[in-house]
Order: structure tokens, then C-alpha cells, then sequence
């Protein structure tokens, strides 16, 4: 069995610290971790800390400030819809250059109270995965001959029933370097889309910085807690990749585990006609 | 009469993906898939900011076009790569819209105050209310709510979303018992370096306009004469006085189309090419959904009948906009054309929105005329083919309005409320 890789779980504090300042920034970016989870304290189930960051406009961020440091933005569909979500999660993967995925989980604590239950997190988790192929990118063909940007017709409808019905589809084609990364976290209740579970039984465990990490998994993921400094966290970061850790190349997040991609869904309905070359005026 | 103002126009980009032409991608410039491609975004960024303009703007809708012939229908999320660009610059104002029908307050007030705190301070928010069915049944629902009821919806929101970004500086939850919203709690988010990120509010419906004067701290408006646009300006001006608040508390800025050339001959035949290089079905397509009337059934060498001028049946369940509605046909009354030459007109004049071809030169001239007249206190200007037409603006147009006294030099804010303070007082007249 290989070394396992390293992922790191940082709060909200921790968001604000690292993207105010350029030489924390810097250090991560170099960090040749699997990804950091953007505010892993909403989706495990802890209370809110004093200070956080929306983990999507931080990821925003990090596309922009950064070139190879890896990330999933967390989102738990509690109060934001997955079509939104699904706009936000393709956008980054394309802003990213592959370097972002999605963890879902059940309920945020900072969010003002509203439905959190276990079946809107796994529909979510579906929606954004069925939208985001709604779109492929190959049919992206930008022919100046026939006046044809999209083949259009390739683009289907996502008609998802369940907990968010949705028509789609979405407004932006799957990045080049194919539908994000899903994570869940802990083994119940994870739906088919899911490609990567964290915690309970899952490919990645969870060991608190400073504890001993456990054994026999794929990954590793170092939470920070309230008493570390991002300095801290990057610190203990570089010297177990130094060690037992596997350090993983720079390049898009889902080529980094490993994983493949997933499967294609069953053809939809189209959405729109067959382009007809266009006559000029 | 114009009375001669000092200050600084308002200068805003409104990225329009490629630029507003459908033949944009057809550019040399452009890869076939620029309009995902971040370096693209960047690009754009930092253009607009070696121009020092003050804002860069992107439209929204939750719903896809057919993106055939087109990359305008193509829609990243705006606040996603706006905060994207904001890593990529330093000064220059980002406007992300955003829809009050489909998204959640606390939500979305999280996300803008998120982006606001890691732009330094640089994040605008465009209120919009969204039309049509195809929007709607991405969120489980068979059409929008009607008008009047988006826009209570609307009213309503902003009033969270603003309690919500105060609660961030005084950490106090707030309580919300609305009609539409029960909500509370606070943000944990650090507080505005702006004080609250800047309210832009598009659409000229009376209840829109009522939003405006209430909360606006920018109006993105659709004008084809400066005669309306003088009309509404003052409206909405003294709306905001109306709701106690100063004038210059609310910024007008109509959106203008742009095709430019060095000379006046070469800007119109970029314009005929990019047209003609654009698919022909667009115009008839536009005006039908614009003023809810299918304009294929209309006789081509006549003039528009009365009654296809005349207010729509149901203010509340058309498609379109009032307000652009509004400006297309004071235009076709005020000159009268048949339907062809009217079509023929918009390819040059555009979408509801006024367009300009001609010379940098010539564009001051006219941004200078609108100014002084108290139409404007700033255009969002809409480039053709942004690869190109927005250096054009960043290096040729900029230099000569900062020649006559009418734009900065170097940026002397660096938020998109100070941009928005340091532009032009409102002119007595209005
Ligand atoms: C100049 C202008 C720009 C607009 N931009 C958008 C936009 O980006 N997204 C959107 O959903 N609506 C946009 N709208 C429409 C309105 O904001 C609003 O959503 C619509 O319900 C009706 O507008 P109305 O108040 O003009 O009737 C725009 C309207 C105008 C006049």
C-alpha cells in the first residue's frame, strides 16, 4: 500500500488568516498537499468559530492568488440551492483549472436555522454532479466556416425530480478537465455522485493536528483547530510531507487521487436544436 | 439648458462575456473557449484597471441561452469570477448581479460580504428580480412570481441582506420577522472595508425605480435618448430625496453600446462586419421578446401599428423589461420608422440601450454632452468585441476625457464606494 497523501481541514479563522497574507499564501501554494478543505468545521458538525469566509469566494481567491494548491469549497444545502451551487462549483473548476471540487455536507452552523436533513445534502450532491455534465465540453467547437461557436444540441436537460427539481441546464460547460470532485463527509447516507468519502469509513481520515495520524487509508486529513495558526498548520503540513506522507504533483484535483472519471449520465432530452450554419444578413 | 458641471464621469464596463456582438468569439484574438478561460477574466481585469476605470460589471441570469451562434448567453457565476479577477488587480471596482427571486438572503449576503472583505473593499452587488419561465423551472418552480411580487421579494431581501452586513461590524444577531423572511442570526464574516458593499439595482419598472430611490447606491439603466434618460435621471434623483436621502447618494449609469476605429468610416465597418458576421434571426428575435410582440408578423415596409406600441395587456406577466420596453418604443415613436428600418437602426443602436460608433474622439464628445445635460453621472459602456474594444477605451478613450477635466488621472480610491463618492456631485437641475 502506497504512503498515504495529505489533505488539510482549515476554519473559518483560518480562511481569513491565510488569504490576508501573501507569504502564508505562498507556503500553501508550494504545500505538494491533495487538496485543503475550505471551512471543514461546516460540515462536522462544530459550532460556529468568531470568524469565517464563504468557502466559494475563497476559493475564488485562491484560483486567482495561486497555481497548483488544490481545494474543495464546502457547501451544505441548507439555505443555498444547487443550481446556484452548481454554477459556483463549474465556474471554479474552470477558474481553478481543475484544481477544485465540492464537499456536501448536511448542516453549516453558522447559517441561520432552516431544512438540513441528509436527503437534501445527497440530492444537492446529485444535482451538481448531473449539471455539471449537462454541458460537455467538447461540444465547445468554435468554427468561424459555419458560424458555430456550441453544438448545442449536445447540451441536454438534467429534469431531476427529488428534494430540488430541476430542468437545467446549466450555464457553463464542464470544465476540460471533467466534472469536479465530490466529497462527503462520513460514510451514512453518501449518494452515488459521491467520489470521495472523508471521515468515518471513508478513503481519507480525519486526525486532529498534533494527534498521531491513523494507518491503512488512501489519505490523511490534518484539522486544524482554534488554538492553531495557519503558520502552525502549514508547518506540521511540510514536515509530515517531508516524512511518511506521499507529496502529489501539481495538476488538476481529480488526476492528483486518482480517481476516475465518472461515468457519463444516460443521454437527456435535448435542449436546444441542431445549429444550422448561419446565412450572414 | 446645460449647466456645466465639474467632477468625473463614471466610467464602467459591462463585460457582456465576450462583448455585446453575438460574433464576438469570431474575434482573432479569442480562443474558442475564452469565455471560461481565466487568464481571459484576468485580462479584462487588468485592462479596465491600467485604464483606471471604476468598475468592471457582469449581468446574470440563473439559466442558459442557446449558446450556438453566441457566447453571450454563457454565464460563469459572477461572483465567483469577479472574486477570481479581484485576485488579479488592485483598485478597480467588481459589480457581480445577483437574483433576489432565486437566491437565499443569508446565503448570498455571506457570499457578497466574503467577496467584499477579500477585494479589499472592491464588491458591488446588482440587484435583479429575473424573468421568465425557463429561469424558474431550474428551481422547481413552473414560471417566476409575478412582477409586483418579485419586487416585494426584492424589498424585502435587500432590507436582510443589509441588516445581515451591519450585524458583521456590531456582532449582534439580528432579528427578521418580515412578511417573506423569518430569519435569526448574524455574520461571522470580517465587516466592509467600504462599510457595506455597493448596491446597484437594473430595471425600470416603477417598482424597480422605487428600489432604486429607496436603496441604490447605482443604477444600471437602459437609454436610447438623452431626452428620456434626462427624464428618468431626475426621477430617480428625486426618489432618493423622497426616501431622505442625498442625490448623490444614487449614480446613474445607462449602459452604451460600442463600436470604435480610428476613424468614423472604420468604426462602421467594423460594426457592418461583426454584424454580418452574427446570425440574422438576432434582431427580429430581440425586438419580439423586448416588446412582447411577436415582430415576425409584422409587415416590413410598414410603420409599427398602434396597438404594438401600446402598453403591453399585463404589465405584471410580460416577459420583458419595463424599462427597456419603455425606451424601444419612445425611440420608434419619436421617429417614426418602418419596421425594417428600424431593424436596420438596431443593429447600430442596439438593445434597448443607446449605441455609439464613431472615433474615441467622438465617443468624449458624446459622453461630455450627456454629462453636462444631467442625463448621466456615468456610462457602462458595452465594447463590441471586448478583446480589443476594451483597450481602446483603457488607452485612447480615458486619455482624452482625463484631458478635459472629465476623468482622473491615477485611481485616488481604492474601494467601489470611494470610486463612486469621488465621481461628479448631481447638477442643480435635477
Ligand atoms: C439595463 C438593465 C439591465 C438589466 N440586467 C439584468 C440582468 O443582468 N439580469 C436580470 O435578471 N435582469 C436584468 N434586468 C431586468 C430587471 O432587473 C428585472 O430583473 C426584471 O424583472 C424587470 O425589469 P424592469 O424593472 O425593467 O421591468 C435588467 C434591466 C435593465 C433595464
Amino acid at each position: 500500500m502506497p504512503a498515504p497523501y495529505l489533505a488539510l481541514g482549515l476554519t473559518g479563522p483560518h480562511l481569513v488568516e491565510l488569504t490576508s497574507s501573501a507569504a502564508l499564501l505562498a507556503r500553501w501554494d508550494a504545500l505538494p498537499a491533495a487538496f485543503t478543505v475550505l471551512g471543514v468545521e461546516r460540515v462536522d458538525g462544530s459550532p460556529p468559530a468568531a470568524r469565517t469566509l464563504d468557502s466559494s469566494a475563497v476559493g475564488a481567491a485562491l484560483a486567482g492568488q495561486t497555481t497548483r494548491g488544490r481545494f474543495l469549497i464546502v457547501a451544505s444545502p441548507q439555505r443555498d440551492h444547487p443550481y446556484n451551487l452548481a454554477r459556483r462549483v463549474a465556474s471554479l473548476g474552470h477558474l481553478s483549472r481543475g484544481r477544485s471540487g465540492l464537499l456536501v455536507g448536511v448542516r453549516d452552523a453558522y447559517a441561520a436555522p432552516d431544512r438540513a436533513t441528509a436527503a437534501r445534502a445527497r440530492d444537492a450532491a446529485r444535482a451538481v454532479r448531473a449539471l455539471e455534465q449537462s454541458w460537455p465540453h467538447e461540444s465547445i467547437i468554435g468554427d468561424r466556416e459555419t458560424g458555430i461557436l456550441v453544438r448545442s444540441n449536445e447540451i441536454v436537460h438534467v429534469d431531476i425530480g427529488g428534494e430540488f427539481p430541476i430542468a437545467g441546464p446549466l450555464t457553463v460547460p464542464e470544465p476540460p478537465t471533467g466534472a469536479s470532485v465530490i466529497a462527503w463527509s462520513g460514510s451514512a447516507d453518501a449518494p452515488d455522485a459521491v467520489d470521495l468519502v472523508i471521515g468515518e469509513g471513508g478513503a481519507v481520515a480525519v486526525a486532529v493536528l498534533g494527534e498521531r495520524p491513523p494507518r491503512g487509508t488512501a489519505g490523511v486529513l490534518l484539522r486544524a483547530e482554534a488554538e492553531h495558526s495557519v503558520d502552525d498548520v502549514l508547518t506540521a503540513a511540510e514536515r509530515l510531507l517531508a516524512g511518511d506522507f506521499r507529496p502529489l504533483a501539481a495538476g488538476p484535483l481529480r488526476a492528483a487521487l486518482g480517481l476516475a472519471a465518472p461515468p457519463p449520465r444516460a443521454n437527456g432530452r435535448a435542449a436546444f436544436p441542431v445549429p444550422q450554419p448561419h446565412p450572414s444578413l | 439648458m446645460t449647466d456645466r458641471r465639474t467632477g468625473h464621469v463614471i466610467l464602467g464596463i459591462n463585460a457582456l462575456v465576450l462583448g455585446y456582438l453575438p460574433a464576438a468569439w469570431q474575434s482573432p484574438l479569442l480562443g474558442k473557449d475564452s469565455f471560461v478561460d481565466p487568464a481571459y477574466w484576468e485580462t479584462i481585469g487588468r485592462t479596465a484597471e491600467r485604464g483606471t476605470l471604476d468598475v468592471v460589471f457582469l449581468a446574470d441570469a440563473p439559466v442558459l441561452g442557446d449558446p450556438a451562434h453566441d457566447a453571450n448567453p454563457i454565464r460563469l457565476e459572477p461572483t465567483v469570477t469577479w472574486g477570481h479577477v479581484a485576485a488579479a488587480t488592485q483598485r478597480i471596482g467588481l459589480v457581480a448581479t445577483a437574483s433576489t427571486t432565486f437566491n437565499d438572503p443569508f446565503e448570498l449576503a455571506e457570499r457578497l460580504l466574503s467577496w467584499d472583505h477579500l477585494s479589499g473593499g472592491r464588491a458591488g452587488w446588482n440587484i435583479v428580480t429575473t424573468r421568465g419561465a425557463d429561469a424558474a423551472r431550474n428551481f422547481g418552480l413552473p414560471d417566476v412570481p409575478l412582477r409586483d411580487d418579485r419586487y416585494d421579494r426584492a424589498a424585502e431581501f435587500v432590507d436582510v441582506v443589509r441588516a445581515l452586513w451591519d450585524s458583521a461590524a456590531t456582532g449582534a444577531d439580528i432579528r427578521h420577522h418580515g412578511d417573506l423572511f423569518q430569519l435569526e442570526g448574524r455574520l461571522r464574516v470580517p465587516p466592509s472595508r467600504q462599510g457595506r458593499p455597493v448596491l446597484l439595482q437594473a430595471g425600470g419598472s416603477p417598482k424597480g425605480r422605487e428600489l432604486a430611490g429607496r436603496v441604490a447606491e447605482g443604477v444600471f439603466a437602459a437609454e436610447l435618448t438623452k431626452d428620456k434618460a434626462i427624464e428618468h435621471y431626475r426621477l430617480v434623483k428625486r426618489l432618493a430625496r423622497g426616501n431622505g436621502r442625498s442625490p448623490d447618494d444614487v449614480k446613474i449609469l445607462p449602459g452604451l453600446l460600442l463600436s470604435l476605429g480610428s476613424t468614423e468610416e472604420e468604426a462602421r465597418r467594423r460594426n457592418d462586419e461583426l454584424h454580418d458576421a452574427g446570425p440574422a434571426a438576432y434582431s427580429v428575435q430581440w425586438l419580439s421578446q423586448s416588446i412582447g410582440y411577436d415582430a415576425s408578423k409584422l409587415e416590413l415596409d410598414e410603420p409599427f401599428p398602434e396597438e404594438v406600441l401600446a402598453a403591453p395587456a399585463d404589465p405584471q406577466t410580460f416577459q420583458g423589461s419595463m424599462g427597456f420596453r419603455e425606451s424601444i418604443v419612445a425611440q420608434i415613436r419619436r421617429t417614426n420608422p418602418t419596421v425594417r428600418e428600424y431593424l436596420r437602426q438596431t443593429r447600430s443602436t442596439g438593445s434597448g440601450h443607446a449605441g455609439f460608433v464613431g472615433t474615441p474622439e467622438q465617443l468624449a464628445d458624446h459622453i461630455e454632452d450627456w454629462f453636462h445635460s444631467g442625463a448621466i453621472d456615468g456610462f457602462n459602456l458595452q465594447p463590441d468585441v471586448l478583446a480589443d474594444g476594451l483597450a481602446v477605451i483603457a488607452d485612447e478613450l480615458v486619455p482624452i476625457l482625463r484631458r478635459r477635466g472629465l476623468y482622473r488621472h491615477e485611481y485616488q480610491t481604492d474601494t467601489l464606494r470611494g470610486h463612486f463618492r469621488a465621481a461628479a456631485a448631481t447638477p442643480d437641475s435635477a
